[in-house]
């Protein structure tokens, strides 16, 4: 059986990009609301690192809609999504967050740079300057709101593989969980690195900030891959195989090991405990430690999908 | 602190309300899961007599002409294991692969716009191509699969009974009528008089994957020539 294509693969790299980035995109509005509301408040708009959010999860969530809608086999049927719709379907549920969750991103980057974009505008648009401080006095609520759909979206793209019941490997209530703390993981590293290229500083209040959760997270996400595996392993039977399958000796195996475990997991973790007690951050440290956390994640995303729907009962 | 709380409620309030909305709005089509045991004179199943079948694949061929399926995809499979035994003394075990109408089916139930769907007057799981979209979500969800794109229309396709082609016309469908040894059974599960379940009831069957809970309709009748197979 070949590594990318066999028989019963229905969805294909495409895929894997689209969870990528839909995760990428909450994890970075995640941090960036945790660093204006603990760290920077109403600095947050001068903050590179804010900045990179703001323009890494509208980007990362438009460029993953439009992989899926590309990968439909009738994309220009994609407005039926938005018109019929299915309460029982997780893709169904999950196009509504993503469609709320836009709506919320961008009201809430209004609110963030308002003071900026009023002064883009000047005297220009009076509509949308009043329309503007108007979205500011509800910025309580959108923060709040948006908290909620970026989670959901991050826990979404989990449900929608393990929705599939005819796959051991996918059909894994752990697996919505390890999907939303890789996403967020990957969400902070995409906020770092695009900080650090907007010249942030990488010895920063955010850095710190940042890197101070991702140790846990990384933590989290570590026992959770064990317990997804435990799980499968300890269930026996065909989910037993899946799970044996996937760590082997194939190609599948090496990119678990080395790229997941390895280079996404493994690295960045010690590069972080070792940050601890030295003293200053470089660009070049924090710039390698998120490419090694997205690269990590990024894998991860193909390795389920692959070996997922290679294991069909 | 206190303002900006009540400002976040009032805001999950407003989304609720929202999503509750939206719900008024629901396809019909999709409340066939909610209630999977409405009322209906009619449920038509399939049997399929493994002892019976020669493994010509004259139904593969039917089915093809009937319902117009283009090279390439093909909404039954005659799957051959085997041979069994020493030459001469030879067997093999054929067994259809196709949709299984299910009661339960996870093809309906991931169908994000409601195209795949269970009619409610016959019990037979059909796609809707008009507001099918291409996902393909429901091919990665069916447990048999036995779904595909099919190349023409680009929407999901499938067995349906041949509910378009021939039940319409009242005729049996074309596989079973084009089964030399008969070794197809087609009709209603709850007709006791019907030869399907006067066969369910005179042979024991099995049906595939039934611990995924997805109840199929399509029943096998195990070939007692053969292998022991675990
Ligand atoms: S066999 Fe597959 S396509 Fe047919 S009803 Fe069941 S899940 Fe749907
Ligand atoms: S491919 Fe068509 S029928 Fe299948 S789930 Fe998607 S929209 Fe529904
Ligand atoms: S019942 Fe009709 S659609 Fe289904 S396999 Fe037989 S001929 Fe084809």
């Amino acid at each position: 059986m070949s590594a990318f294509h066999f028989e019963g693969l229905v969805w294909h790299w495409p895929i894997a990009i689209y969870l990528f980035l839909a995760g990428l995109s909450a994890g970075a509005v995640f941090f960036a609301i945790m660093l204006k509301h603990f760290k920077l408040s109403h600095e947050a708009w001068h903050s590179p690192f804010v900045q990179a959010a703001a323009i890494i999860a509208p980007v990362a969530v438009f460029g993953g809609l439009g992989i899926l809608v590309f990968d439909l086999t009738r994309p220009l049927d994609f407005w039926k999504i938005l018109v019929f719709y299915n309460t029982s379907s997780v893709m169904s549920m999950g196009v509504l967050v993503l469609m709320a969750y836009q709506l919320v991103l961008f009201a809430w980057i209004a609110c963030v740079f308002q003071r900026r974009i009023t002064q883009l505008l000047g005297n220009r648009l009076p509509v949308a300057n009043r329309l503007l401080s108007w979205l500011v006095k509800q910025e309580a609520a959108i923060t709040g709101i948006l908290v909620i759909l970026a989670i959901s979206l991050g826990a979404y793209t989990g449900f929608l593989l393990s929705a599939l019941i005819g796959f051991p490997l996918l059909n894994n209530p752990v697996l919505p969980l390890l999907f939303l703390i890789s996403g967020l993981s990957s969400g902070a590293a995409a906020t770092l690195l695009g900080g650090v290229l907007l010249r942030g500083n990488p010895n920063g209040v955010e850095v710190r900030f940042i890197h101070g959760i991702e140790i846990p997270l990384i933590l989290v996400e570590i026992g959770l891959l064990f317990t997804f595996f435990a799980g499968l392993i300890l269930s026996g039977g065909q989910s037993q195989v899946a799970a044996l399958n996937a760590l082997g000796f194939g190609f599948w195996g090496w990119i678990f090991w080395a790229g997941v475990i390895g280079i996404g997991l493994t690295l960045p973790l010690a590069f972080n405990l070792w940050m601890k007690v030295s003293a200053d951050r470089k660009f070049a440290y924090v710039a390698v430690t998120a490419s090694f956390s997205l690269i990590g994640v990024f894998l991860l995303r193909n390795f389920i999908l692959y070996t997922g729907q290679m294991t069909g009962i | 602190m206190q303002v900006s709380k009540r400002q976040f409620l009032k805001g999950v309030g407003a989304l609720l309300a929202g999503v509750s909305v939206y719900g008024a709005t629901r396809t019909p089509q999709a409340d066939s899961l909610l209630q999977p045991e409405q009322e209906s004179e009619i449920k038509y199943a399939m049997v399929h007599d493994e002892n019976a079948c020669i493994g010509c694949n004259a139904c593969v061929q039917a089915c093809r002409e009937v319902n117009h399926i283009p090279e390439g995809v093909t909404r039954v499979k005659i799957e051959r294991k085997g041979p069994f035994g020493e030459y001469p003394d030879q067997s093999y075990r054929f067994s259809r692969v196709s949709c299984q109408h299910c009661e339960a089916a996870p093809c309906v139930r991931v169908c994000p716009t409601g195209a795949a769907y269970i009619d409610k007057e016959t019990g037979i799981v059909a796609v809707n191509s008009d507001r099918c979209v291409g996902c393909q979500y429901c091919i990665a969800a069916c447990p048999y699969q036995v779904r595909y794109i099919h190349p023409e229309t680009r929407t999901a396709d499938k067995c349906d009974f041949c509910q378009k082609s021939r039940l319409a016309q009242g005729l049996q469908p074309a596989c079973v009528e084009a089964c030399p040894t008969k070794a197809l059974t087609f009709g209603n599960l709850k007709d006791p008089e019907s030869d399907l379940v006067k066969l369910l009831k005179r042979k024991p069957s099995y049906r595939a994957k039934v611990d995924l809970g997805t109840r199929p309709k399509l029943f096998h009748i195990q070939t007692i020539d053969g292998e022991i197979m675990l």
